[in-house]
């Protein structure tokens, strides 16, 4: 079966990290969403893959290639101006054969167990088009799929309205026939109109997930993916090429990839993940759900606590990164604080796109855009969003008159 | 539903036609059959009960053969019997069928054929298939032109094979509406209702379409229309996944599968004749004494039915747990003791009603599984007709059954004149709206329930709690809890609370209180005054109610707000959510769902 995979939508409510990227291109648990979803497709035994692109695409473009020599094989279509699910989806119409049924991915969604092998069971026992569903993380993502006894979905509302109401939840996997292009065609090109078109023709059914599940919409939730995923971790895996000097102390599962060297006194509590050529300094503590990129260097007595880093970041000695994720190229003076909590104790608010979103989260730190900058000796309010470039000069107690 | 398989191969199929029929057990239990060619005679075996029973009663792995059908049945309408069992033989013994689904016109057909002289031994509608083919070799001497021209008598639907032994290495089936396919194995050659049939032996199968008739040998297929009389190119599909799954028809589990079924349940238990219930009526309203009898769930389903019973028939009737029966109960020749289980085959159950019927009382049950020992043995059989309950944790089963036991208590009530006509009939059409109501609250509020129960899923004590007949309801939505998820919870009735277990109450137990609509005044009042002793000890409270949020605001912990119902069908509604609480809990704890540990589907032993 051939696999479509959406990646080109703008996704701003990911900002700033979207400002640079596509969703699939964000690194959590040390791998980009977007391997994360080939991982599961190639074991799912697919190996046909159209990637829609679209917004920053060349980033993506680059990614496929890298994977073109590893038995899949990927092509990438353009969606050249932003337009919708639907018309994303219209772009593989020729990719496909008439009566030939394909799988839909939307890109940002992340499961650790395989959701594309339980979806493809339940379309071989149903014969016919599947969407998944699972139940949602939070109350604020609940929509309303109807089922009946025989896993039809009889009716489909995304935002039900009333007291405690909340059900399955479309989780962005379908499996759909050729067919389907012709009702998106015919619904002025509404991936939702289209869907609900096909319950009320050729019927749809559903295949329940029931593992976790999560779609990254805000940029705090890179975090919760991050765990997701290394809570599925079962092994360590450290590289033969990794230098670990005395007392360097490893407890939990780890993943240290290639050329990696760890200053002595180092602290490592997994789950942590540590990116290619990176470098940890001397007594430093990486505690749990630590991820790092590629070649990103930790300094003198650092503490990184359930922290997202993207590639080429630095972090200089003495800092505290907490509850936070950064992008590329960022840079970090000594002694920053990214302070992580309310005095009172009160959930962290986010100002996002202009308004104030109430996270819910009682523990959250800063989300750094690419190439930022950001002097010695700042502490950063719970729930700054840095845009990417942005230099913050160094913050003196005594200044240089 | 039913299900058919035939295996033909080189060598001994016996075998895979046992793992065949043992994986289509799913789809029915209560009696099942095979026949097999025995060099060129066919050698049939039949019994009743489930698929391992039979093989063993019958000795059926002792034949060895070539070729062979086998049949697992559940009967919906009909006695179980072993002359109603497949397959069923023509006159001439050179035809054996099995079949699944309805022939419509059978009764024409059969007094055509008896008229003709043929003789009938079942009271089933297939049997007219082996007479038919028998008729029509004699005019066409040819296998294949017998089952078209029989094919063009047959009303109704069907999944229908049969061997002959005028073709002693072919297997024949064809199919309308029910459902058919083959599998193509390398040494063995397989016709099945699902892939299940074959699964363990081949991952190839061929989809037989509507009007579609197969001739298998063990060297191929061949696949023709019946009405166009086309040969027809069947494209073989290669099944990915194990027969677990498909069993699931694509729940993650049976359990929630089951819960899901739950409004056609009630539908079922709704149709459920009127006879039938009249019986177990009239054997009460006769009784000088009746008893309830139950051990486990269904003990918790009489415990329910005696409130019931008080309250819509005026008539005390207790429950008394099956284990127990023999300590406790009063059976004498006056008496009548009513048992409900869902396989019909409960120990403790089967024990209760023979001590009730030595000491000479009349015995009733309400029974999932026709054809099994407490139906067979008891004066008043009722058959609930919920289908085929896998997951050992009884559900749907046990909605059902209260359904039948209310429908009872109803009948009675207008009996014995402690209900009008009209208020019956109101009662009725609450019952009737039920399923309606449980598609509804399945389909808006699981995911509010999944939620509760994931961010619960470490609590180590729970105490459910209700008055009056929503006390068994907490009675059995804390055995639910306890046996799926392993956790600890303890059904009480709210009075209990003041008379010492309050003292229990801090921070590490958690309380889920069963709240009656407001219209039940008294009950309401007190159960809400025993949430106010328990949340002035800093306990937690999930309160399950029907009142609008503004009315109850901050005297739960958290709650969980149903759509307001009919006060008969208030705390049936209640169970279901219950049965998802501990379902979710049970999925978040990554507990073995269907098969909890140290529980067996029925307790056959003491």
């Amino acid at each position: 079966m051939k696999a479509v995979i959406l990646a080109a939508g703008k996704g701003d409510n990911l900002r700033p990290f979207t400002d640079t990227r596509p969703n699939p291109m964000i690194s959590v648990a040390g791998k980009y969403l977007f391997d994360h979803s080939l991982d599961l497709l190639q074991k799912a035994g697919i190996n046909d893959i159209f990637v829609v692109v679209g917004h920053q695409k060349e980033k993506l473009i680059e990614q496929v290639g890298e994977h073109v020599h590893n038995g899949l094989n990927l092509q990438y279509v353009e969606q050249k101006r932003a337009g919708g699910i639907g018309d994303a989806v219209l772009k593989v119409k020729d990719k496909i054969l008439p009566g030939e049924y394909f799988l839909l991915i939307y890109g940002d969604i992340v499961t650790a167990e395989n959701i594309f092998t339980k979806t493809q069971q339940s379309f071989h026992a149903f014969k016919g088009p599947v969407a998944s569903i699972c139940l949602p993380p939070s109350n604020e993502m609940f929509g309303n799929v109807f089922l009946n006894a025989n896993m039809n979905i009889t009716k489909i509302i995304e935002k039900p309205k009333g007291d405690n109401l909340g059900n399955y939840v479309l989780s962005g996997v379908y499996i759909l026939p050729e067919s389907f292009f012709g009702l998106l065609e015919k619904n002025g090109r509404s991936m939702e109109k289209a869907i609900k078109a096909l319950v009320k023709d050729e019927g749809l059914r559903a295949s329940m997930w029931e593992d976790e599940w999560m779609d990254v919409v805000y940029p705090w939730e890179i975090l919760r993916a991050n765990k997701i995923i290394m809570d599925s971790w079962e092994h360590s895996k450290i590289s033969k090429t990794v230098t670990l000097e005395a007392n360097v102390t490893v407890s939990g599962t780890v993943h240290i990839e290639d050329d990696v060297i760890i200053k002595a006194g180092a602290v490592l509590e997994g789950p942590c993940s540590i990116g290619k050529g990176c470098y940890i300094g001397n007594n430093s503590l990486l505690r749990s759900y630590t991820a790092l990129g590629d070649n990103c260097s930790v300094g003198y007595g650092v503490e990184l606590k359930n922290c997202v880093v993207q590639k080429n970041s630095h972090i200089g000695r003495l800092s505290f990164i907490g509850d936070s994720v950064l992008g590329e190229n960022v840079d970090i003076g000594a002694g920053t604080m990214t302070v992580n909590r309310q005095l009172d104790w009160s959930t962290i608010k986010v100002k996002h796109q202009k308004k104030v979103k109430d996270t819910g989260i009682l523990k959250l730190g800063a989300f750094i855009g690419d190439d930022v900058v950001i002097g010695a000796g700042n502490s950063i309010e719970p729930g700054t969003i840095v845009p990417p470039g942005k230099v913050l000069p160094a913050h003196y107690s005594v200044p240089n008159k | 539903m039913c299900g058919i398989t035939g295996a033909v191969g080189l060598k001994d199929i016996s075998n895979v036609l046992f793992d065949g029929i043992r994986n289509l057990e799913y789809r029915g239990y209560d009696s099942c059959g095979v026949a097999l060619m025995n060099g060129k005679s066919i050698v049939v075996k039949k019994n009743v009960g489930g698929v391992g029973d039979v093989y063993q009663k019958e000795n059926i792995l002792r034949h060895s053969s070539h070729l062979g059908i086998a049949h697992t049945r559940w009967a919906t309408h009909g006695q179980v019997t072993r002359n109603n069992t497949h397959p069923f033989l023509s006159c001439d013994n050179n035809f054996a069928v099995i079949h699944n689904g309805i022939i419509s016109n059978h009764l024409e057909l059969k007094n055509r054929l008896q008229k003709e002289g043929h003789r009938f031994l079942s009271e089933t509608d297939t049997e007219v298939i082996p007479h038919l083919l028998e008729n029509a070799y004699k005019k066409t001497g040819n296998v294949e032109a017998s089952l078209l021209l029989t094919l063009k008598q047959l009303e109704g639907t069907f999944a229908v094979a049969f061997i002959s032994n005028y073709e002693p290495d072919q297997l024949y089936c064809a199919k309308r509406e029910s459902p058919l396919m083959l599998g193509i194995g390398d040494e063995v050659k397989f016709i099945g209702s699902d892939f299940n049939a074959f699964i363990d032996h081949t991952k190839n199968a061929v989809i037989i379409d509507d009007d579609e008739y197969a001739i298998v040998s063990k060297d191929g297929y061949t696949v023709k229309n019946f009405v166009t009389m086309e040969e027809v190119d069947k494209p073989i599909m290669r099944i990915e996944w194990d027969s677990e799954t498909s069993k699931k028809g694509g729940y993650p589990h049976y359990m929630l599968k089951e819960i899901y079924e739950q409004p056609q349940t009630v539908l079922n238990a709704m149709e459920v004749e009127e006879g039938t219930i009249d019986c177990l009526v009239e054997m009460i309203h006769k009784s000088k004494n009746t008893q309830l009898v139950g051990v486990g769930t269904t003990y918790y389903v009489t415990m329910y039915a005696n409130y019931i019973f008080s309250s819509l028939a005026g008539r005390y009737i207790p429950a008394i747990s099956s284990d127990e029966f023999v300590s406790l109960s009063p059976a004498d020749k006056d008496s009548f003791v009513l048992a409900a289980s869902q396989s019909g085959e409960t120990y403790d159950t089967i024990s209760a009603l023979k001590h009730a019927q030595s000491r000479g009382a009349k015995t009733g049950a309400i029974v999932n599984v026709m054809g099994s020992t407490l139906s067979r043995m008891v004066d008043c059989p009722v058959l609930q007709g919920s289908g085929p309950e896998i997951c050992v944790i009884s559900t749907k089963a046990a909605l059902a059954q209260m359904i039948l036991l209310t429908r009872t208590a109803l009948k009675l009530g207008v009996k014995n004149k402690n209900l009008t006509q009209k208020k019956y009939d109101g009662y009725m059409e609450s019952l009737k709206s039920l399923p309606g109501i449980i598609e509804g609250i399945l389909n808006e509020r699981s995911g509010f329930i999944h939620r509760i129960a994931h961010s619960h899923r470490n609590v180590k004590h729970w105490l459910y709690l209700g008055r009056g007949m929503y006390y068994p309801i907490a009675l059995e939505s804390a055995l639910k809890m306890k046996e799926v998820a392993y956790v600890h919870a303890e059904g009480m009735p709210c009075g209990f609370l003041k008379h010492g277990t309050l003292a229990m109450i801090d921070s590490d137990i958690n309380s889920i209180v069963f709240v009656p609509p407001s219209s039940e005044k008294a009950l309401y009042e007190s159960t809400l005054a025993s949430v106010a002793e328990i949340r002035a000890r800093d306990g937690y409270v999930l309160g399950i109610h029907f009142e609008e949020r503004n009315r109850n605001q901050s005297l739960f912990s958290e709650e969980l707000i149903l759509p307001p119902v009919p006060p008969v069908i208030a705390p049936l509604i209640q169970m279901v959510i219950a049965q998802l609480l501990a379902y979710f809990t049970a999925t978040s704890l990554k507990r073995n769902v269907d098969k909890p540990r140290s529980l067996a589907k029925s307790v056959t032993v003491g």
